[in-house]
């Protein structure tokens, strides 16, 4: 049984995942958390005694222990940790949607004040791979950057969405800290240094992310799973119906090993273990956990377990000694676990009773083979499963069908598969009426992205009148591109889009690549080089065209730029490509950036323009408020209401500007993303150096503003010759 | 003489030595030849530059400098929330003056601001970064004190300094603002530097508060909308082109704008406009704005680190040494103040401001013969005036060259400019008699100061001191009111009436004036001894 060393309950609100420990003086570990109305708070308990003859203001010692810090924005990370070496103390950094603030808390002074467009949803603090100085790495509209402690942004790049986690370990175990990124289009992508070294793919949007040790990490989805990784593999994972707020690694129990600490917003928190996920410490709040933390913060030596809540509860948890190993959780939950077990061995008996029953009617009436409801089929029953394109029809639109069959006149109930990323919810349940139930089941399957995926089948099997059936599991992958039909050559339909690239591959090797990750029908053959093949998309009617010429050189012709880099991906790692600089020319799609790119020096413009109105407006509002309360104090009253009126004019002039201002920041911001997805785009044309190259170039080009650069770079890979 | 000379030539010389009215006149003559005078010719450069030069020349009328002139208004004061910390630790702020970690002279030998900070010797406007505690204080206190705080800072200057409304011709202004087509100008460079300072400094008028935008837009223009600018003048040549190029690196404009945003209120915006300038240009200007973004943004460490830095590329400048005394005086460090003085006066032996506080430093810290020095300094220097006057006499008396005191007093006296003036030069002479023993000449002195001020608070709190003495307890009770009602931030009047109700036996305000006392005062030890007393009698009864 594990207690709270101490608690403390602050009167202020806590933002979720908002805290951090930091030793802003360079001994004293406080806690600083982003509270309501762009505010951060710093608890310092420690230095009580100095505050009292500076402060003239009365205040009570819980009170003068919180001291506020005004960010006027609100607050959408914030962290703490050792950003300058030389320093010796901590600094504070608090990003908002427009700008990051790196903060000397005990000097009251800034390190630095950047803007950063693309926002600030996630931070973190660490050195990362050969980079020497400690970087501060935010992460926001589908980009990361890096900065030092003197502000100068040292680490670049794009990824494919909105980050909403980021986390530093050592990912492949060569001692250097590599990043990890969790973002909205539920990748967890690994970065070394700005080149991406692995993708895992999860079901939700990834909400936190934390090393344990070694190359392991936990993970939180905003669906309520939360799980470790070990590398690309996953250890575990266990899913709730609340979601994981905060997690954090800490070894609770003293064994050595961290445990994945959850706090989940109904207020629970539990600890678990890394290998198996089982709970070896749970602990209840009055409310949501706004975020766990660890620290020394009573000054003892000990590091403990912070965890908060989001109404100002602050519990200190110190690890459980060597004595009480395996042992933290208290009796009333052993009970619980008891009374789970003790179902577990109900459900096993009546089971069992179900078994017994049936052996005893076939003991009794050997020779009757109708009667089909106790649940026996022939035990050379099979079921087969196939995939195919689907072109669809009136009723339905294109899919991709999975048909599971018997061998025999058993029928199939019902079909339980289970797949990551396919479904609403990762699974999903066929069980026609119970008048058409019939030996063949077509399951209509539309994976919204092209990635591969493994199906697990449960078909219950058994006859009409069965009761009781039979459950056959299967596996299947669905390829890549599942969802491209096979067309026949049509020059007239080519797209105007194309990649260009040369592999030094025989032609051989490139249609066992076709036929691992395309649906192709199986009559299919395809001659030898040079050939080309087409394909038309499901999802909008898109061509696909790949030609092969005897030289090895592919030519891609696709208006999508997405399946492009797709293709180029799932060749490079089909046929271990470690380098590939690729052609690339996508008119359509260069002339919308285009469109997006005058957009947004535009929305810049009038942006300029609407803060220096605002902040006129904001200037003419103050000195109203002083006028009408100096009216109020001479008791003019007559003054004073119309300068109110006055003053509430303007106030809602304002509140329509800010309106108008607010659209066009989310404009801003879609337009900005759109500029940041087309260089990761336009990366991911290449593979290996070549993509880094054109990523870094590409941002060169964004920053000198030199938009025909930028559309060369995307085309050729460089920005000479 | 004047006919036979070159107009524009004459103008220039009038510019030169700084004739401003006629320089403006003569232009506005040259100018009058052209059909209208708000766009110069391109053709003719003769009037080009005699457009530059008016605008210049009503610029320079108006002139003032941007880094030391700017009174923070009460709305600033009382709605600022720029600042980050609102707690912060005490050293580190404007805001909360800290406890006297250097040992310099404490509150009873060494008067204090309501803001709680020792007086120094000189005053400038921006130093008052003392915040009263309520708004009802904030707009009471200007009407009582002899600084009329504007309301805003930006429509202050409007009433203080801008002066230009008054100056305008009669018949309309020189450049009809709202007909102004910005873009064009943006694109001759040295055009566009004469407009923006006359639309700056010139045009700041109250009723044209949009001329900020106009300002920001004419700074922005060439470069934030240069890509725009960039399309659309591909077809121009290139000698436009570089212009267009050189403006974008043109740290000047960005100074501007980081100008135009501190004005607005926009400090983080002015911050990275005057920290890029710095990156391309080191100049102390720059240094100075941008530190006066970080005072205003209640961050003097880094203000004072990066003054540091501009004196190492420019080592021994004043104006950077003077900005870190001034902030170690506002931080209440008054050694280190004095040490940065001390440094200022090494490079430029006139610095009045540094000469004056460091006097006043002196006087303060118990050496009047020093301080007689450096006020004798000052008045080699030409200063003559009724403050200096005084303070010399008191160091006079001081000093005990009593011979000398009451010479000085009566000049301050006689040189005195207007009442608050005199209301002060008589107070300190009351004071000078309650020195000498001559309680008569005391009462009539203070009394003499109410006469001229009637609501200098030091002095009603000695006259009530002096009733008291007489035994007029009542009339000094009633005085010692008034005195704390004018002045909550002294604590002398708060204790008086603490000790003189505590005699007469009042024990209950008297506990209620001691807390006053103790909390404009904290360390002063016959308050806390005050209160001790009083809370055992209380614990008696």
């Amino acid at each position: 049984m594990l207690l709270p060393v101490f608690t403390l309950k602050l009167r202020h609100k806590i933002s979720p995942r908002m805290v951090a420990i930091g030793r802003y003086d360079g001994t004293h570990p406080c806690l600083a958390a982003a509270t309501q109305t762009g505010k951060v708070f710093i608890h310092n308990p420690h230095t009580r005694n100095q505050h009292v003859s500076a402060s003239r203001v009365f205040q009570s010692p819980l009170e003068s222990d919180v001291s506020l810090l005004s960010i006027n924005q609100a607050v959408s990370c914030l962290t703490a940790g050792v950003l300058n070496p030389e320093l010796g103390y901590d600094a504070l950094l608090v990003g908002t949607q427009t700008n990051l603030l790196a903060y000397d808390v005990y000097n009251n002074s800034d390190l630095f004040y950047r803007e950063v467009a693309d926002g600030a949803n996630a931070i973190v603090l660490g050195t990362l791979g050969d980079i020497s100085s400690p970087l501060a790495i935010i992460g926001g509209n589908c980009a990361l950057q890096g900065f030092n402690h003197e502000g100068s942004d040292l680490f670049w790049t794009v990824t494919g969405d909105n980050v909403n986690s980021l986390a530093l370990c050592d990912f492949d175990g060569d001692g250097k800290k590599e990043l990890l990124v969790g973002s909205e289009d539920f990748d967890i992508r690994v970065f070394k240094e700005d080149e991406i070294v692995a993708e895992m793919t999860e079901t939700e949007i990834v909400t936190s992310l934390c090393p344990m040790y070694g190359s392991r990490f936990g993970y939180a989805l905003s669906n309520g799973t939360v799980g470790v990784y070990d590398k690309t593999s996953r250890y575990w994972r266990i899913k709730s119906k609340n979601h994981a707020m905060s997690i954090h690694a800490f070894d609770l129990n003293s064994d050595g090993v961290n445990e994945l600490i959850t706090g989940w917003s109904n207020g629970k928190v539990d600890a678990r273990s890394d290998r198996t996920g089982e709970v070896i410490f749970k602990d209840n709040f009055s409310s949501a956990i706004a975020g766990v933390v660890e620290g020394d913060y009573r000054m003892d030596g000990h590091i403990q377990l912070i965890c908060c809540s989001v109404d100002g509860e602050i519990r200190g948890y110190l690890p459980g000694t060597a004595e009480m190993r395996g042992n933290l959780m208290d009796t009333s939950a052993e009970q619980d676990l008891i009374r789970e077990l003790s179902q577990k061995k109900q459900n096993l008996l009546l089971e069992l009773r179900n078994y017994e029953e049936n052996a005893k009617a076939e003991l009794a009436s050997p020779l009757n083979e109708a009667d089909g409801h106790r649940g026996i089929i022939p035990a050379n029953t099979r079921l087969h499963t196939t995939l195919s394109v689907s072109l669809g029809n009136e009723t339905q639109t294109a899919h991709t069908e999975l048909r599971i069959s018997t061998s025999n006149d058993t029928i199939i109930r019902a079909v339980l598969i289970f797949a990551e990323g396919i479904f609403t919810g990762e699974s999903h349940v066929v069980h026609p009426s119970i008048h058409n139930l019939s030996s063949s089941i077509c399951i209509p399957i539309v994976p919204p992205k092209d990635v591969p995926v493994d199906l697990h089948l449960k078909a219950f099997v058994g006859y009409r009148s069965s009761t009781q059936f039979h459950v056959f599991e299967s596996t299947r992958q669905l390829p890549r591109f599942s969802m491209y039909a096979l067309t026949s050559l049509d020059p007239a339909s080519e797209p105007i889009s194309y990649v260009n690239f040369t592999i030094a591959e025989r032609a051989q090797r490139v249609v066992v690549w076709l036929g691992q990750n395309f649906l192709l029908p199986e009559d299919t053959h395809i001659q030898n080089a040079p050939f080309q093949v087409c394909f038309t998309s499901l999802r909008n009617g898109g061509h696909l065209h790949i030609k092969i010429k005897l030289s090895g050189e592919i030519t891609i012709n696709t208006d999508d730029i997405d399946l492009a880099g797709d293709i180029i991906q799932s060749m490079a790692s089909f046929f271990a490509i470690e380098d590939l600089q690729v052609e690339a020319d996508f008119p359509v799609y260069f002339e919308e950036l285009r469109k997006v790119l005058v957009k947004v020096d535009e929305y810049h413009s009038v942006h300029q323009k609407l803060s220096a109105d605002m902040a006129d407006h904001s200037n003419l509002i103050r000195s109203l408020l002083v006028g009408a309360e100096d009216a109020r104090l001479m008791r003019d009253m007559k003054t004073m209401k119309s300068r109110y009126m006055e003053l509430y004019d303007l106030n809602r002039d304002l509140l329509n500007g800010y309106k108008i201002r607010c659209n066009n920041h989310t404009e801003l911001l879609g337009n900005l993303k759109a500029v940041n997805q087309a260089i990761q785009r336009a990366g991911r044309l290449r593979v290996g150096k070549p993509k880094n190259q054109v990523i870094t170039a590409c941002r060169d080009a964004i920053r000198s503003n030199n938009i025909n650069t930028l559309f060369k770079i995307m085309r050729v890979g460089t920005a000479s010759s | 003489m004047s006919s036979e000379m070159e107009p524009l030539l004459l103008a220039w010389s009038y510019f030169r030595r700084r004739k401003f009215q006629l320089c403006a006149d003569l232009c506005t003559q040259m100018l009058e030849k052209s059909p209208y005078d708000q766009e110069p010719d391109p053709e003719l450069p003769v009037h080009q530059a005699a457009w530059i030069l008016k605008a210049r020349a009503l610029t320079e009328m108006v002139y003032i400098d941007e880094i030391d002139v700017d009174q923070e208004g009460i709305a600033e004061m009382m709605l600022d929330e720029n600042a980050i910390a609102q707690v912060p630790r005490p050293g580190t702020s404007l805001k909360l003056p800290g406890t006297n970690q250097t040992g310099g002279p404490s509150q009873a030998v060494r008067p204090i601001t309501q803001a709680g900070r020792p007086i120094t010797g000189f005053l400038r406007p921006s130093t008052q970064s003392g915040r009263p505690g309520t708004m009802e204080q904030a707009i009471r206190t200007p009407r009582t004190a002899y600084t009329a705080r504007p309301i805003t800072s930006s429509s202050g200057r409007f009433v203080r300094l801008g002066t230009a409304s008054m100056l305008t011709s009669p018949d309309g202004p020189f450049i009809n603002l709202s007909r102004l087509n910005l873009t064009k100008y943006s694109q001759k460079p040295k055009l566009a530097k004469a407009l923006f300072e006359y639309i700056f400094h010139h045009e700041n008028d109250v009723k044209t508060i949009h001329l900020e935008d106009v300002v920001l837009h004419l700074g922005i223009y060439p470069f934030l909308l240069r890509n725009k600018n960039h399309i659309e003048k591909n077809a121009l040549d290139l000698a436009a082109l570089s212009t267009e190029h050189s403006q974008y690196k043109d740290w000047w404009w960005k100074v501007q704008i980081g100008k135009c945003y501190y004005r607005l209120g926009m400090y983080r915006e002015a911050e990275k406009q005057f920290k890029s300038a710095l990156k391309q240009q080191e100049m102390v200007d720059t240094f100075l704005y941008l530190a006066k973004v970080y005072v205003s943004l209640d961050q003097p460490v880094t203000a004072l680190n990066l003054f540091k830095q501009g004196l190492d590329k420019f080592p021994g400048e004043v104006t950077l040494l003077c900005g870190i005394a001034r902030i170690y005086e506002e931080m209440n460090n008054m050694s280190s103040a004095a040490e940065y003085y001390k440094e200022v006066l090494k490079q430029d032996n006139t610095h009045v401001e540094a000469i004056a506080c460091i006097g006043s430093n002196h006087f303060y810290s118990d050496q009047p013969e020093i301080a007689l020095r450096f006020y004798r300094r000052l008045l080699q220097m030409g200063i003559y005036n009724g403050q200096l006057f005084n303070n010399l006499g008191l160091c006079c008396f001081y000093a005990q060259q009593y011979d000398m005191t009451l010479t000085s007093f009566e000049r301050a006296l006689s040189l005195a400019e207007n009442e608050e003036e005199a209301a002060d030069v008589w107070y300190n002479l009351g004071h000078v008699a309650v020195g000498i023993g001559d309680t008569n000449l005391a009462h009539q002195c203070f009394r003499l100061a109410l006469v001229n001020n009637n609501n200098h608070a030091e002095a009603y709190n000695n006259l009530a001191v002096l009733e008291m003495r007489k035994g007029h307890v009542e009339q000094a009770r009633a005085l010692l009111q008034t005195a704390s009602s004018l002045a909550p931030h002294m604590y002398e009047p708060h204790f008086n009436f603490a000790t003189i109700s505590d005699k007469i036996g009042d024990l209950q305000r008297s506990y209620v004036a001691a807390q006053k006392s103790e909390a404009a005062f904290p360390d002063h030890v016959d308050t806390q001894h005050l209160i001790k007393q009083l809370r055992q009698h209380f614990a008696m009864l």
